[in-house]
């Protein structure tokens, strides 16, 4: 196992290679750049804003730039200084606790969803076309088809208007209340985190549960048509048994493989709710650092979003295999 | 509420034992702001207590904490109230006041400026503030070429150079100009920094550092005790992506009459809400004490405030920004293509006919709820120096700009009169060659910009004139305003007191004269007459004789349409009814703009 996982991450470093040069590219293609704005401004004159694109590197050729990068990461593993913030890209993208927040905030979401959408799969599976199943199955497309961030939104908005809990001292947005951050993490800190972050499983959880539910039960519902249940069933093993120790365990593996995908998904694709939310993640320093086209935080975002895919991928691997005696790793 | 209380507490514990126990009485050159007294602009507002914490909402994260270094207000909101300059410009009364510096004078000849430090005044650590600290920051740091600020642009005089500052003594400083330049005591506003603290990072100091230390000190992950200010607040603790707490500095030398030192407040919070929808919420839940309203949320805020105990300000004043939209006079000029196109834009009448198309009105109804005003001067509507008033700073009486009210009547007359007729019968004007006269204008994604564009497409279409629009990312607008390929654009800028910043843009070798940049090399009567306007209007300590020179330069402008300016939003804001002295809250001054001077002077109604 550990040298398939030993290959795996060697086999990430061209692909990486191959991201960072398509991104590169991309980030070139785009319109204006980082002194774009600075350009609009009455104050700042053609002599200043000369010195900056020499400081930054902005008049070099896209070969050159790129080169560079790449040799100071090889090199000296520098991954650059953001234009914006002067600190190096690392501290740019992870300072304060967003990394941590990061990684808690799309694990515990993933299990969350899992722990939810594989028993409402199989009920929903299992009472196929009776009222229940039409309930969760409407449900599931509700979930699929609400944007998260309006979602996030109206669930903020019900929170302060219908409910008014701000008249009950609590506040709304953030992982916990102002003066919480810094304290050592004390029962009522812990209570008021929770308070914080139900909203975020909801809205990122439910996006994510919505079609894990479906997937779920399409599978269960394949599963079960198969020849081996029937056989099952005809040796006179109760449904409970047929269903649990022989369906379900040949139903779940997509959803295993697919945790692979699901995980940099939450990261990246929770962006547009972090910001809605008020979470202090990494995707919300990386949006920014987008809208600001501050080039070297937009590589190295990008860089760890794939790093995710790759955490993922051998994450689903492990799963996998654990669930699934028939896959080995060798 | 409760727990800022207690966070605010347990702050200004922290920070006593950080900084300092401060000033043991009141420093005899204390700056004191005149907080009711009769005869001043301050008279209305009341004598706060101090104590309590304020919080407001910020919409992005700060980019660091070295204010020569910001490029941003993001990042200026913070570093401006823990640094301040020698002078300030007061945003309630609009006028250039003592701030580090108590007194200046001006040589006989213009030429020099003297300021006069206040004397035993302290860093928030406790070291002297001294004429060595404003000749570090100046010299140093503002024209040293290694540091990357913005602010040198600000210092540059018309003749290139920039004004030299020396120690007369250690509370003495002088700068000396060579030529008369009045809006260099407004650039002499630039934030004082401790050069104790920071020497150490410059590389002409200090050779073992590399060149450019400097810029990467004072960064969002620098140890927070080790900012030292001369403002009102320090910055004591970040979160990134959540939240800034800014406490009171104990060494600030503002006070009141009474002799309270300020900030009122002990505790600034400002919550980083990256979305307007939320920092709403925010506000309505109590959880922000005053928010700047988009005119979208009037509706929903003003019947709620009577029960939630919150007042809405709402004013038929105007902020300093511009809106416009600009005839591309350049067009094709640098392919050499549209040379026809381009002779129909440079002619006035066809900018007077596009002009009177302006449904202003219908636009302040439709897109700013009614809550705004048409714009016609290039000048800021707050300036003291808009053509608006009779007199330099006086009330606004009239409009002395060329108005070129709706009328497509006329519009349609201007058009034919000039040849642009429908030669083919297809509905649309043509060129005076009969080719088709197809125009396209541009504005990024900003729902009030697009709105705006709608209505003047609209109207242009109603006279025959063949205008689409398209909405495209923001830095492909600003690649078409710099280039020659964009027809028409929708945009705006800052603005500001002084017309000579916004030299860049209407001088006619500006890099912001968009509109035409040939007008460098070939400028006409008025590009020429603007130029001569500017220098004099800045080059003269007497303000009704640069009023007068102002005044000629707007009229000059709003006629020659360079930049057409369309609507600009009145200014709303909303307060919960304990913050006191919010009332006073303007486009120039809120308790949450940056300038910090309201923000000084408000204080917790409940401490009373």
């Amino acid at each position: 196992m550990l040298t398939y996982i030993l290959r795996r991450t060697l086999y990430m470093l061209p692909l990486l290679l191959v991201v960072s040069l398509i991104s590169f590219t991309l980030i070139k293609i785009m319109p204006g750049d980082y002194l774009t704005s600075a350009r609009l401004n009455p104050q700042v004159t053609e002599e200043t804003l000369q010195a900056q694109i020499e400081r930054f590197g902005l008049d070099r050729s896209f070969i050159v730039q790129y080169g560079l990068w790449l040799k100071n990461i090889i090199r000296y593993g520098d991954f650059g200084t953001s234009f914006d913030t002067k600190m190096p890209v690392y501290r740019a993208l992870f300072l304060g606790n967003k990394l941590q927040w990061t990684v808690f905030i799309a694990f515990s979401t993933l299990v969350l969803s899992y722990l939810f959408a594989i028993p409402i799969g199989i009920y929903s599976a299992t009472h196929q076309y009776k009222p229940s199943d039409h309930i969760v199955t409407f449900l599931g497309f509700l979930g699929l088809s609400i944007p998260n961030f309006f979602f996030a939104l109206v669930l903020l908005w019900i929170l302060v208007v219908i409910f008014k809990v701000g008249d009950h001292g609590l506040t709304v947005g953030g992982v916990m209340d102002l003066h919480f951050y810094g304290e050592a993490m004390s029962w009522s800190k812990f209570t008021n985190i929770l308070w914080h972050l139900w909203p975020v499983w909801v809205v990122i959880g439910t996006s994510n549960m919505a079609g894990l539910i479906r997937l779920m039960r399409g599978n269960l519902l394949d599963t079960l048509s198969l020849p081996y249940v029937k056989t099952a069933r005809a040796k006179g093993l109760t449904e409970r048994v047929v269903i649990y120790k022989h369906a379900v365990r040949n139903a779940v593996n997509p959803l295993v493989t697919i945790l692979g995908l699901t995980l940099p998904g939450l990261v990246s694709g929770s962006v547009v709710v972090a910001i809605v939310l008020n979470l202090p993640t990494v995707g919300r320093s990386y949006f920014a650092a987008l809208q600001r086209q501050d080039e070297p935080v937009i590589m190295a975002g990008l860089l760890f979003f794939s790093l995710f895919l790759l955490i993922g991928n051998v994450l689903a691997d492990f799963l996998l295999a654990w669930v699934d005696p028939r896959i080995r790793y060798d | 509420m409760k727990n800022a209380l207690i966070l605010a507490g347990l702050l200004v514990i922290t920070s006593l034992a950080v900084f300092g126990q401060g000033y043991p009485t009141q420093p005899a050159d204390a700056l004191v702001f005149p907080v009711g007294v009769a005869g001043t602009v301050y008279e209305d507002m009341e004598l706060g207590v101090r104590g309590g914490t304020i919080t407001i909402a910020n919409i992005e994260d700060p980019k660091g904490w070295n204010d020569m270094t910001a490029h941003e207000t993001s990042t200026t909101y913070f570093t401006q109230r823990q640094h301040r300059g020698l002078v300030n410009l007061d945003h309630i009364s609009g006028a250039i006041v003592p701030d580090l510096a108590k007194s200046w004078e001006i040589s006989d000849d213009s030429l020099v400026i003297t300021f006069h430090l206040r004397e035993g005044l302290k860093w928030s650590d406790g070291e002297p503030i001294t004429a060595d600290d404003v000749v570090f920051t100046y010299n140093d740091l503002l024209l040293n070429l290694d540091v990357d600020t913005n602010g040198r642009d600000g210092q540059l005089l018309p003749d290139d150079t920039y004004p030299v500052c020396e120690k007369v003594d250690t509370y003495t400083v002088k700068f000396t100009m060579s030529v008369i330049f009045r809006p260099a005591l407004n650039s002499l506003s630039f934030s004082i920094l401790p050069k104790h603290k920071l020497a150490q990072y410059v590389h002409k100091l200090n050779p073992e550092v590399p060149v450019g230390t400097f810029n990467e000190a004072w960064t969002l992950d620098t140890p927070l005790t080790e900012l030292v200010g001369n403002g009102p607040y320090i910055v004591t603790d970040y979160q990134p992506n959540v939240s800034v707490t800014m406490t009171r500095n104990p060494y600030y030398y503002g006070y009141d009459p009474a002799g309270t030192q300020l900030p009122y407040y002990d505790t600034h919070i400002s919550a980083i809400v990256t979305n307007q929808d939320v920092s709403m919420l925010k506000f309505r839940n109590g959880e922000t004490d005053v928010y700047a309203l988009r005119p979208e949320d009037i509706a929903i805020l003003l019947p709620e405030g009577a029960s939630k105990g919150f007042h809405v300000l709402i004013t038929d004043q105007p902020g300093y920004g511009t809106t416009w939209f600009l005839i591309n006079q350049d067009v094709g000029l640098a392919e050499g293509v549209d040379n026809e196109k381009r002779e129909v834009y440079r002619n006035v009448k066809f900018r007077e006919a596009m002009a009177h198309c302006i449904d202003k009105e219908t636009m302040i109804q439709n897109v700013l709820n009614g809550l705004g005003g048409p714009q016609w001067s290039p000048v800021s509507v707050p300036s003291p120096f808009y053509a608006g008033r009779d007199y330099y700073g006086g009330p606004i009486t009239e409009n002395n700009a060329v108005i070129f009210e709706y009328d497509p009547a006329k519009a349609a007359g201007l058009l034919d009169e000039i040849g642009v007729i429908d030669a083919d019968g297809d509905g649309y004007r043509d060129l005076p060659s009969g080719a088709p006269l197809a125009m396209e204008i541009n504005t990024n994604d900003n729902t009030t910009r697009v709105a705006s564009c709608l209505i003047l497409v609209d109207d242009w279409q109603a006279v025959g004139l063949n205008v689409t629009f398209q909405v495209v990312d923001f830095n492909t607008l600003v690649d078409r305003l710099f280039g020659s390929s964009g027809d028409l654009i929708y945009l705006g800028l800052t603005g500001g007191d002084e017309p000579n910043s916004g030299a860049n843009v209407y001088n006619s070798c500006g890099s912001l004269h968009a509109y035409r940049y040939s007008a460098c090399d070939e400028p006409d009567e008025i590009d020429t007459r603007v130029d001569e306007l500017l220098g004099i209007g800045a080059n003269t300590f007497d303000l009704d004789e640069a009023f007068a020179a102002y005044v000629e330069y707007q009229q000059l402008l709003s006629a020659q349409l360079g930049y057409i300016y369309t609507v600009v939003q009145s200014f709303q804001y909303a307060y919960y009814d304990y913050v006191g002295n919010a009332f006073k809250a303007s486009p120039t001054s809120t308790p949450g703009g940056n300038n910090g001077l309201l923000m000084e002077l408000c204080f917790d109604k409940r401490l009373l």
